[in-house]
């Protein structure tokens, strides 16, 4: 892609994030004064992932700028969090340099998903060390809870749960057997957890003593809900993996069957399984073996395919019919049609 | 022009009349006139492909060689046999199926010759594009006739060695009577045969071009002989080789 494209779909992409952040500006989290709910972070993201990470980065920094414009806090004021913006678009964009061109399977999902919560973690670390060497506006530790936290944890879970819809949309997620197996189970996961921590967090939610306690109980929520994703999208892949990689294997020597590629001694690590999946593989390997065994005969039985014919028997019986009046006649008035 | 081809086997049971009928049904669809004349008036049974029923069809070709009646009373168009909306024409000679008329057949011969005129006039009348011999097996005076007026001759084989001799006997006679262009077809080969390696054994073998070979097909044996295969199962191997030859036919 060259750069003149890269730098248009960036801007343009960039226009969209910026208004949208200016319209999110309004809806606030508790105790997080500039840090909105932001679903519009996947929007970076994405475009780093489908059209290149410098456009990723340039649709999130010009975004920020023009979420911050409209919202009144000043075009270059929060220059770090422009900053972190473009991080969060650029990070994800990288896999493709990990040979991710689309994801089709377990492990591509895998790696794309911890790069969406590594770009959040990295880009809101980095607004942090920017702001205290240069900005001075947070503090610290303070500066925890009011910033740093509640942007990590929003723009995780957004873009680990909204990422992958773009991506679906756009078709570059490729629905394989096993990548529907592991979206399923992210989903489930995330409604899961975040569903258990939102419900907790709302049921106590009046009756905590002091404001304080309420923020501190709503960011042991969000940390608690975050950590169990990650862990748990983390164990789902390894479980998914066992099952859909012989799955994989198994449909790729069943194609090389159909090549006329009859061995399949590949298989051999699956058919040691004592599952479906392993019974599957070792009924395949016999089969091609026996279509091997059956193909090589009749091979052979084409090369030793002899004509037999006895030459002078032949000439015999041909001389006994053409040598009748009859045939001579029948000749003769088979050339008078045909000339006619 | 109109084309005369004969459809031999030097033995019976090779799906003779079978690939007859189908090339037959193939032409009338790429929008051909056809005419198919049964000669194997000893063991007549192209009729039942075509679904032509005896007791509507009172004339047959016995009818017109024994005299009876000019040959295209005989002649029954069977094109809706073949499917519906087909833009050629199929016509039907058969051979009475009457034991006494196949036992006069076979005491007391009839005058080849007749056969010669009647195709001509057929080709005159309906009138036609193609008119396809169905022969009896062997190489008897009417056989020799069919292959001598014929433009066209396929000779159908199955690789079999109770085949081999008498199809080089076929071929070698054939070209006494120079027809112009003559193919083999190798038929209900097995399964699992290369047809390019077997289609070159036998063509290098007989000296003489092997316009298709249709592997062996359970599908048609139990279509048996009810309907046209080629009609039925469009998309089966047997009926692309068929097409296959047929544009041979064409060419």
């Amino acid at each position: 892609m060259d750069l003149r494209r890269i730098i248009l779909l960036g801007c343009g992409w960039g226009a969209v994030y910026g208004i949208l952040n200016g319209l999110s500006n309004v809806f606030l989290l508790p105790s997080a004064p500039l840090i909105s709910l932001r679903p519009q972070i996947a929007l970076p993201m994405a475009v780093g992932i489908l059209c290149h990470p410098l456009a990723g980065f340039l649709s999130g920094f010009t975004g920020n700028i023009v979420g911050d414009g409209f919202s009144g806090f000043g075009l270059w004021k929060y220059w770090n969090w422009h900053l972190a913006n473009g991080f969060m678009g650029l990070i994800p964009g990288l896999i493709r340099y990990g040979g991710i061109a689309r994801i089709g399977t377990v492990r591509d999902f895998g790696v794309m998903e911890m790069a969406i919560v590594l770009a959040s973690g990295l880009s809101v670390a980095l607004a942090a060390i920017l702001d205290a060497l240069f900005l001075h506006m947070m503090e610290f530790p303070s500066s925890l809870t009011g910033w740093i936290l509640p942007a990590f944890l929003t723009d995780a879970v957004n873009g680990f749960v909204l990422v992958p819809a773009i991506l679906i949309m756009a078709r570059h997620i490729v629905i394989t057997l096993e990548m529907r197996v592991i979206l399923l189970i992210t989903v489930l996961l995330v409604v899961a957890v975040l569903a258990t921590a939102g419900a907790i967090t709302w049921s106590v939610w009046g009756d905590v003593a002091s404001h304080a306690a309420m923020i501190k109980n709503f960011y042991v929520a969000g940390i608690v809900s975050v950590f169990l994703v990650v862990v748990g999208f983390m164990a789902s892949l390894s479980f998914v993996r066992k099952i859909t990689d012989p799955l994989g294997r198994i449909t790729k020597a069943a194609e090389s069957v159909e090549g006329g590629n009859y061995d399949l001694g590949r298989l051999d690590g699956v058919s040691g399984r004592q599952d479906e999946l392993g019974l599957l593989s070792r009924v395949l390997q016999k089969m091609a073996q026996k279509v091997r065994e059956r193909e090589e005969h009749l091979q052979h039985q084409v090369q030793e395919l002899q004509i037999k014919i006895d030459r002078d028997r032949q000439a015999r019986e041909v001389a006994e019919i053409v040598e009748t009046d009859y045939f001579q006649q029948l000749k003769k008035k088979a050339k008078e049609i045909r000339n006619a | 022009m109109a084309r005369i081809v004969a459809v031999h086997s030097f033995r019976g049971g090779t799906g003779k009349s079978n690939t007859t009928a189908n090339l037959a049904s193939l032409l009338a669809c790429a929008g051909c006139r056809v005419g198919v004349v049964d000669t194997d008036i000893q063991s007549p049974g192209i009729h039942v492909l075509f679904d032509l029923d005896p007791k509507q069809s009172p004339y047959a070709l016995n009818d017109y060689l024994w005299g009876k009646c000019d040959i295209e009373r005989a002649a029954y168009d069977v094109t809706a046999a073949v499917g519906p909306s087909i833009p050629g024409r199929l016509f039907l000679i058969p051979s009475s199926i009457r034991t006494g008329d196949i036992a006069r057949v076979i005491h007391y011969g009839y005058d080849v010759n007749l056969l010669k005129e009647g195709c001509q006039r057929l080709i005159r009348e309906l009138p036609l594009d193609y008119l396809l011999i169905d022969t009896h097996p062997g190489l008897n005076e009417e056989t020799l006739l069919s292959i001598a007026i014929a433009d066209i001759l396929l000779i159908i084989l199955r690789p079999d060695n109770q085949d081999y001799q008498g199809t080089a006997v076929t071929v070698e006679v054939s070209r006494h009577l120079e027809v112009p262009r003559m193919y083999l077809i190798v038929n209900k080969t097995p399964a699992g045969f290369s047809r390019e390696a077997l289609a070159a054994k036998v063509a290098a073998t007989y000296g003489c071009e092997v316009a298709g070979v249709l592997p062996h097909s359970d599908e048609m044996m139990a279509l048996a002989s009810s309907g046209i295969f080629t009609m039925r199962y469009p998309d089966h191997p047997i009926s692309l080789e068929l097409r296959r030859i047929v544009d041979k036919i064409r060419e």
